[in-house]
């Protein structure tokens, strides 16, 4: 487990936005309380005493030539996550350690880099380059590398003995609330080998059971959970480069080499990739995450690749490589058992160029804008229908239900297209119960000189929000425009003390 | 040598919609037929244009029984721009099944720029897996560039493209036919009736019709003899058309 401690995030992050250095001690600032206190400081600020947690009148007031910049922690939690993004070179299981922390469970990933030592100089070297001031320690548990990240050596390495390298820290390093270690140094107990040996019970007893879990999380007896900050992905393959790649056509190359090793991998475990995310590691840190969805589960290295030259073409230049690219990884996020291929069987080929076309038109559009009807078992008409990702819609969708019904009950004509909701109209009608006369929509006068009618369609009646009874009718105006529209709510019903019926149209016939 | 040259020059000029695969649709109604010789072009670009905005719902439907006819349960593919889609509504599957569509088979992509309808009914065109591509177009002139490729994408997939139209355009175009279609009012047995206008054919001759839907066929059927009365020149068999 390596615990990764950025201890001036903040300051890093302003430093890193300005573009010429100045030597004025900087402090940043937020509220606590009711108090502007220092919420951190750089170090010619703390050479000066100004320390977090003093409150910015008494820091003024020592020194009034500070720089003082209010915090911002939603731009560090930013920051953070895209340091824990790069850092997923490393390994898939990282974990965001807030406010300014980071965990990486690298177990099994450190022989990549010829060793734990080897990464570790690898990391720091990559984190200097960037500015940032950081220490971090590799242990055996998560309690016990955060503690020495944070109170031990730099750099520490603590497997197999956490036990003497937590002894002398203090208490606080077990991740205790304040309150605890305050009434813990009451009594004397100030290092966590003063605890070590106690005995439990009294211990608990006086203290809560805080105390024991953290000791026994941080010298691995208990075992604690690492929550990754993204799900880990159950194919992935990586390639490393020397020299940093930037074009677009390199990219598309390495996708292709990168898709071809997933294949034979994803074969292996009879599986077909859904949803596909290339990550292009930049030489600077900034790392950037493209994902692409399929219709149906995926194998074959070119239509993957076919996919990704859609979303760089709809990107257009917002792949911007800065100074190259030294890490591509393409993984699978969401893989479906798919049966072995089969080739030259009549009809399969069109079908699977059609999923071809709607994964590309997905890919380069968006979900969202490729989409299929699907019958829904409702009877309201906007209700009895929607339009969803044809990536996500298999088979018939539902129609083959909706036709054995139509045939049942014999439906009356339903028009071509409807609007997605309702429009008032303002109408009149001869009868109260009748269709209308004439009646204007959008602006434009509207005489009807045949209507077919009504077709009742009742409200949800069995909840409160079903909303009024509907009389529908197909109506033909002057010339020769149908519309169907309706008559919300009936006039029976009136004496209920709702408002007069309302009219709105809902569709056009062809 | 300059001969081979220009037999060569010759084969790549070849407009792309008439010289297309053998293979027409024929609406069933003689008159339209005869002119456009057999039907209306599979493997081509049509464009059908509503007389104004407010008949565009019957120019998709005339437009939805000309897919009709391309196949038994056509792959339809309708493209369209996000205003249109709000607009004039979604195509309703229940309308369309009484149609004779199936929905099932109904893909629709709504694209946020008229480069992106275009990119996307090209792809369309270009799959082979798609039986009719409609496009929906609010006003404004389209790239003829862009015109052209649709009409060769349809022509080498074989894959019929319609182009709809908000109001009647007059500019250029390499589709093979162009269509004006409006809505009639009907007579007292409700059916409903286009007035439906061949303003360019590739084939030469031009006419007006009002065609009545019929249910009961599930297809267009002539209501009228709209002008002419007197027979159309082509048929007379000394002066076939191409």
């Amino acid at each position: 487990m390596l615990s990764l401690w950025l201890r001036r995030l903040s300051i890093d992050r302003i430093v890193r936005s300005r573009k010429h250095e100045t030597s004025t001690p900087l402090v940043v600032t937020g509220k606590r309380g009711n108090v502007e206190v220092l919420t951190a400081a750089d170090d010619a600020a703390r050479r000066l005493g100004l320390t977090p947690g003093l409150a910015l009148a008494q820091a003024r007031a020592m020194h009034p030539g500070i720089d003082v910049v209010a915090e911002d922690v939603e731009t560090d939690t930013a920051l953070l996550d895209s340091i824990a993004d790069w850092c997923l070179r490393y390994t898939p299981l990282v974990a965001c350690d807030m406010p300014d922390g980071l965990l990486l469970d690298i177990s099994g990933c450190a022989h990549l880099y010829g060793g734990e030592r080897e990464l570790i100089a690898d990391l720091s070297g990559r984190l200097e380059k960037s500015g940032f001031a950081y220490s971090l320690a590799i242990a055996g548990t998560i309690g016990s590398a955060w503690a020495a990240a944070r109170y031990g050596e730099p750099a520490s390495y603590a497997c197999g003995e956490e036990r003497s390298v937590l002894a002398p820290l203090p208490l606080s390093a077990l991740r205790l609330p304040p309150p605890t270690v305050a009434s813990l140094a009451r009594v004397g107990l100030k290092r966590i080998g003063d605890i070590v040996n106690l005995p439990r019970a009294p211990l608990t007893a006086r203290f809560g059971s805080d105390v024991l879990r953290q000791l026994d999380r941080a010298l691995g007896h208990e075992h604690e959970p690492l929550t990754p900050r993204l799900p880990v992905a159950p194919y992935v393959t990586e390639q490393r480069f020397p020299e940093p790649i930037a074009r677009e056509e390199d990219v598309l190359a390495v996708t292709v080499r990168l898709a071809r090793r997933l294949q034979s991998a994803l074969e292996r475990g009879g599986d077909g990739a859904r949803r596909i995310e290339l990550s292009l590691f930049r030489t600077d840190g900034v790392v950037r995450r493209i994902a692409a969805g399929t219709s149906r589960p995926l194998r074959n290295p070119g239509d993957i690749q076919a996919l990704f030259v859609e979303r760089l073409a709809a990107l257009a230049d917002a792949l911007d490589p800065g100074f190259g690219f030294d890490m591509v990884r393409l993984s699978v996020l969401v893989a479906e058992p798919c049966p072995p291929e089969q080739i030259g069987i009549a009809g399969g080929e069109d079908a699977a160029e059609f999923c071809r076309l709607i994964d590309r038109l997905s890919a380069r559009l968006g979900p969202r804008r490729v989409c299929r009807l699907v019958a829904q078992d409702s009877h309201i008409p906007e209700l009895a229908e929607t339009a969803l990702p044809a990536q996500a819609v298999n088979g018939d969708a539902g129609w083959s239900t909706f036709r054995r019904y139509r045939s049942e009950v014999d439906l009356p004509p339903r028009p071509l297209r409807l609007l997605a909701r309702p429009e008032p109209i303002e109408a009149v009608a001869e009868v109260p119960d009748g269709p209308p006369l004439r009646f204007r929509w959008r602006r434009a006068l509207h005489e009807v000189i045949a209507a077919e009618g009504p077709e009742r369609i009742e409200g949800i009646w069995w909840s409160e929000h079903g909303g009024p009874a509907r009389d529908y009718f197909r109506v033909e105006d002057k010339s020769g425009l149908r519309f169907w529209l309706f008559r919300a709510g009936l006039y029976r019903d009136l004496s209920d003390g709702a408002g007069a019926p309302a009219w709105f149209l809902h569709g056009t016939f062809a | 040598m300059i001969e081979q040259l220009r037999q060569r020059l010759q084969a790549l000029q070849k407009t792309p919609g008439v010289e297309g695969r053998p293979g027409t649709l024929p609406f069933g109604i003689p008159v339209i037929d005869t002119m456009l010789g057999g039907g209306l072009t599979r493997s081509a670009l049509h464009e059908i244009a509503a007389t104004g905005e407010a008949h565009l719902p019957a120019t998709a439907g005339f437009a939805l029984a000309v897919a009709k006819r391309a196949a038994p349960s056509p792959r339809l593919f309708w493209v369209s721009e996000d205003m249109a889609f709000a607009e004039s509504g979604l195509p309703h599957g229940a309308g369309l099944d009484a149609l004779g569509l199936a929905p099932e088979q109904l893909v629709m992509v709504s694209a946020t720029h008229r480069r992106d309808l275009l990119w996307a009914m090209e792809e369309a065109l270009r799959c082979g897996a798609i039986t009719v591509v409609i496009g929906e177009m609010r006003a404004g002139a389209i790239d003829s560039v862009a015109i052209r490729r649709l009409s060769l994408a349809a022509v080498e997939s074989g894959t019929l493209a319609l182009l709809l139209r908000t109001e009647p355009p007059n500019d250029a175009s390499t589709a093979v036919t162009r269509w004006i279609v409006g809505a009639m009012p009907s007579t007292t047995s409700g059916a409903p009736r286009v007035a439906v206008q061949i303003v360019r054919n590739r084939r030469g001759p031009t006419g007006t019709w009002i065609l009545e839907w019929s249910d009961s066929d599930g297809q267009f059927i002539l209501a009228t003899h709209a002008q002419p009365l007197a027979a159309p020149a082509l048929d007379r068999p000394h002066r076939q058309v191409a």
